[in-house]
């Protein structure tokens, strides 16, 4: 770009006034927007905590422990009050279905993704044709971008089908024995699926930040192990990975949260079970996520509105964790990038 | 180049909105999943002839439709349920009724999906909750004494609506006006807490219901009987449910309209009624009105004035009562005392 | 890379180790095989499906029901990000000028880790806060500013990362000779910065509008949906959008519904696609530039 120093010139004016009078509206107008920028996640975490706090103490501990949720009796007469708060008649709202439906998909998906996802980097650095690279490299990010109720289309119009008649059936016949793969075989709408799914999803991700953590780090590492005589399988496991150590985990991490807080594609194919455990892979259940689009409706029959509130403390809880997994991971990857030499200028 | 994109993007804007912002009334209508297909017929015939009101329909609940009637985002809100007292008492609304409808037991049983199967309340509300989980209980046997040794020994899938439902609130009427310990149970409602059943599935509105019967061998669904279609096209069964005098009866014309007529006298003022269970040996229980949830004060005097409209021309014989309507979605029409007393509610909108 | 593998393992005699890695080289290869192979399933079905429904009427007919065209969502989502991608590029830029020009150390960090954070909310949370703050409370209905809004908050994190780095990456001796030649600091801004960091800003601009195409659980609870053209209004109008067509009519027991359903999905491949596209040449356009320096 060309410095357009006839510009530079012409614009330049002798008086001082005029320069700090520019530059204060430009600093105070850019500072509010960072200003915005910065207090959006105060704002919402805020909002959301005072609108959810009737329900946080109408609910109490139960909200934690107890699996059933029940939005009261909006046909019978009658409230229940607690803590100074009013539900209907019978409400009671526990969520530990759906905290515990929440935990499991994110983990078992988790255990599924990110083996495969070391793989997948792995091969994409070090086996890939360097000519086809730039195409396996797109590909992947294109997965990236892939919307989620596309994944959800998918789900429900081969995967559930799928797993529902051709899968579960097969596994809980002949690999029943093993805990929580016998059972019902279900109606493929259920774990697996979600779990499936949700691989799929954050695979990318992890993919993306493994392949540039390994790709970042040098290559002395990996010659000099294999000086000393390992494979070159051993060289990149034993010596190269565990210098990334610390990118990847966080990779992980950030992995970890889009997995909880992924919301069209499980809603379309978890089953949306409520008050009920899951009792193999193949059971239906339900996530904090799909579980506030599936029963906001219902919530707004509550004229109590203990129930939308209720909702509202549950996203609250999902917030509140994927900050936390979110900050770390990052606290991670900033604390990784300084200590490679890496660290952005400040 | 984003500049010509977005001029662009004006222009197209501007052509195309321009015309009818100026000219349209917007009006939304959202809720019932067992209305919606009626709904759509409706709209698509009325505004052939009068194109200057724009009808959006939607098929999100009848939950979703009660409380977007009440919050003003939705004109219509459509349901299977009326409003509870509380509700009343807060928004008090008008419930108006522009059909009868009823809704049938599916279910996917192998070798069994061309017959109809005898199923009881108690029957039902023990199946879901849990109490009765495979096919060849006993208590089924009992109902089904010719079919007996065709009833597998296959596990049975309930499958629910996860959204407020009204189809919920109707299935879950006739549970408790049937078995007793149901009502002291669950209850009814457009939402309820499920028993825990480890199998059990829910589902997203009637079409939801029908795709998860199809896809689930074993399970059983209740499914709107504007879906009959379907159902059958799906090759699943419907059950004939048993009455209130004790007899099994199949959704047809004649023991709805049965049905309907037991009760339609004794339907109130503000016609926020239940016609589950309904007395008779022809009767089908599982009946309902299906009702348009109306703010009687609406903000905006033109949607008031199109709404009402739109409304009457539905209420008419010669115009939403027409037989090439409901029969399309195996509705019957209202009779003539309850068609008078929706009419005078819409009179009421302003 | 793999000839060095061959002839290490070979000098220091390694056969059975060779062994063992070569089997763990060729899983991770059948890993990738298997994970491409599935993204292509998924793929070549949205596009098997979907092309053939493409069919130009729907791109002149807006949904009626469950079946008609595609015009309304099209339009509804093209102008919810594009209002959106207002809101997110005048406060994203804002953001990103203050903190590379105006910013004091500490104020940096602060900012770039916010807006790091930012990426990871789940949409349902931003959705709902936005119902119940704007739909509900505030009494804007389903709208708009709303739909826009929730957006806004998805695409702002990728505008700004984007606009930081490129910004960043002015060379200092360029502003320093136009402060030299007494040029203002806003002229500096507008005729140094802003040019120079213009590849990178578009960038980050493709990269959220292609995050801003595939939300669906936000808009469902903020622009609501409509079967008619977004009006020119802010506030009570509802919008429709493609992913609420996938997302419904899928749902629907009817084989039209199923069809536009498919060809919304397909729509949006191909979007996604070419935003990904332009935003990868824009890159490849930028490194040319910076090479030939």
């Amino acid at each position: 770009m060309e410095f357009a120093v006839g510009d530079a010139v012409r614009a330049a004016s002798p008086a001082t006034l005029q320069r700090t009078g520019s530059q204060a509206v430009l600093r105070v107008l850019t500072g509010l927007a960072a200003l915005a920028s910065f207090m959006i996640i105060f704002l919402m975490l805020f909002f959301l905590v005072a609108y959810a706090y009737p329900a946080i103490r109408f609910n109490g501990l139960s909200f934690f422990i107890s699996p059933i949720w029940n939005i009261g009796n909006q046909y019978g007469s009658g409230t229940v009050t607690r803590a100074g708060f009013t539900g209907e008649a019978g409400a009671a709202f526990g969520a530990l279905v759906f905290i515990f439906g929440s935990a499991i998909t994110a983990l078992l998906t988790m255990f599924v993704a990110v083996p495969l996802s070391l793989m997948v980097a792995l091969s994409l650095v070090y086996r890939v044709p360097r000519a086809i690279r730039p195409l396996a490299n797109a590909l992947v990010e294109l997965m990236a971008g892939v919307p989620s109720v596309v994944y959800g289309l998918w789900g429900m119009v081969v995967l559930v089908p799928w797993i529902g008649q051709a899968l579960a059936p097969w596994v809980t016949t002949h690999l029943g024995f093993i805990p929580f793969l016998g059972g019902s075989a279900g109606s493929g709408n259920g774990l697996a699926a979600s779990v499936f799914i949700l691989s799929l999803m954050v695979i990318p991700i992890m993919v993306a930040t493994t392949r540039d953590v390994i790709l970042a780090q040098s290559n002395s590492l990996f010659e000099a192990s294999m000086a000393l005589g390992s494979t070159s399988w051993q060289a990149m496991t034993r010596a190269v990975l565990p210098s990334v150590r610390n990118g990847i985990i966080a990779s992980v991490l950030l992995a970890f949260g889009r997995a909880l807080g992924e919301t069209m594609a499980v809603l379309m194919v978890c089953g949306a079970a409520i008050n009920a455990f899951p009792q193999n892979v193949f059971s239906p259940v339900n996530t904090i996520a799909a579980v506030i689009v599936s029963q906001l409706e219902s919530a707004l029959t509550d004229s109590s509105g203990m129930a939308q509130r209720s909702l509202a403390e549950l996203a609250c809880i999902l917030f509140i964790i994927t900050l936390l997994v979110n900050i770390i991971a990052r606290g991670i990857m900033r604390g990784a990038d300084r200590r490679a030499g890496q660290g952005q200028s400040g | 180049m984003r500049k010509t994109l977005a001029l662009a993007l004006a222009a197209l804007l501007l052509v195309s909105a321009g015309g009818r912002a100026l000219a349209a009334t917007d009006l939304l209508e959202t809720g019932s999943t067992l209305l919606y297909p009626l709904m759509n017929l409706w709209v698509a015939a009325y505004q052939q002839a009068h194109n200057d009101v724009q009808i959006t329909t939607q098929g999100t609940g009848s939950g979703t439709g009660i409380s977007q009637a009440i919050s003003g985002v939705a004109q219509i809100g459509a349901s299977d349920a009326y409003m509870a007292d509380m509700q009343m008492k807060n928004t008090p609304m008008l419930n108006i009724p522009l059909a009868i409808s009823a809704q049938q037991v599916n279910y996917n049983v192998q070798g069994l999906n061309a017959v109809h199967l005898n199923l009881s309340g108690p029957v039902l509300a023990a199946i879901y909750s849990g109490e009765i989980q495979y096919w060849d209980d006993s208590k089924i046997k009992a109902l089904n004494g010719k079919y007996a040794s065709k009833l597998p020994h296959q596990q049975i899938v309930p499958i629910h609506r996860a959204d407020g439902s009204g189809d919920t609130f109707i299935f879950t009427q006739y549970l408790t006006k049937s078995t007793p310990s149901w009502a002291s149970g669950p209850g009814y409602g457009t939402t309820i807490s499920w028993p825990s059943v480890g199998t059990a599935v829910g589902a997203t509105g009637n079409p939801g219901m029908v795709q998860t019967c199809q896809n689930t061998p074993g399970s059983i669904a209740y499914v709107g009987v504007s879906f009959l279609n379907q159902t059958n096209k799906a090759g699943l069964g419907y059950a004939a449910l048993q009455n209130q005098a004790g007899k099994f009866v199949l959704p047809t014309n004649e023991t709805v309209a049965a049905a309907a007529h037991a009760l339609d006298a004794k339907t109130p003022a503000d016609e926020r009624i239940s016609l589950i269970f309904a007395p008779g040996d022809n009767s089908y229980p599982i009946i309902n009105y299906e009702y348009a949830i109306v703010n009687p004060k609406q903000p905006d005097a033109g949607k008031a004035a199109e709404l009402k409209k739109f409304l009457g021309w539905a209420l008419e014989t010669s115009g939403g009562q027409q037989p090439r309507f409901l029969d399309a979605v195996h509705f019957l029409p209202l009779p003539e005392s309850i068609a008078a007393r929706s009419k005078a509610q819409v009179a009421k909108i302003q | 890379m793999q000839g060095r593998v061959k002839v290490a393992s070979v000098m220091t005699g390694t056969a059975p180790k060779t062994w063992a890695s070569r089997t763990w080289w060729t899983l991770s290869v059948a890993c990738l095989v298997a994970v491409i192979g599935v993204l292509f399933s998924i793929f070549a079905f949205v596009i098997a499906r979907g092309i053939p429904a493409l069919k130009p009427a729907i791109f002149v007919t807006s949904t009626q029901g469950v079946a008609g065209g595609l015009l309304n969502a099209i339009t509804g989502t093209f102008t919810l990000v594009f209002v959106g991608l207002i809101i997110v590029v005048a406060i994203g830029l804002g953001t990103a000028i203050w903190t590379v020009e105006f910013a004091p150390k500490w104020g940096k960090r602060v900012i770039r880790f916010m807006v790091d954070v930012l990426v990871g909310i789940p949409s349902i949370v931003v959705g709902y806060f936005l119902y119940v703050a704007l739909v509900e409370i505030a009494g804007w209905g389903f709208s708009l500013i709303a739909g826009s809004l929730s957006l806004a908050i998805f695409m702002l994190p990728y505008v700004v990362r984007a606009a930081d780095v490129a910004l960043t990456n002015v060379p200092a001796a360029l502003k320093e000779g136009a402060v030299a030649l007494g040029a203002r600091p806003a002229m500096v801004v507008s005729s140094i910065n802003l040019p120079y960091a213009l590849p990178g800003i578009l960038t980050g601009i493709l990269v959220a509008t292609g995050i801003g195409l595939g939300e669906t659980a936000p808009l469902i609870y903020t622009a609501g949906w409509s079967n008619y053209l977004p009006k020119l209004a802010l506030t009570h109008s509802p919008v429709g959008y493609l992913t609420y067509v996938v997302w419904t009519y899928i749902q629907q027991p009817f084989e039209a519904s199923h069809q536009l359903a498919y060809a919304a999905a397909a729509l949006l491949m191909i979007f996604v696609f070419l935003t990904n596209l332009l935003a990868r040449s824009f890159v490849e356009y930028k490194l040319g530039k910076n090479r030939a320096r």
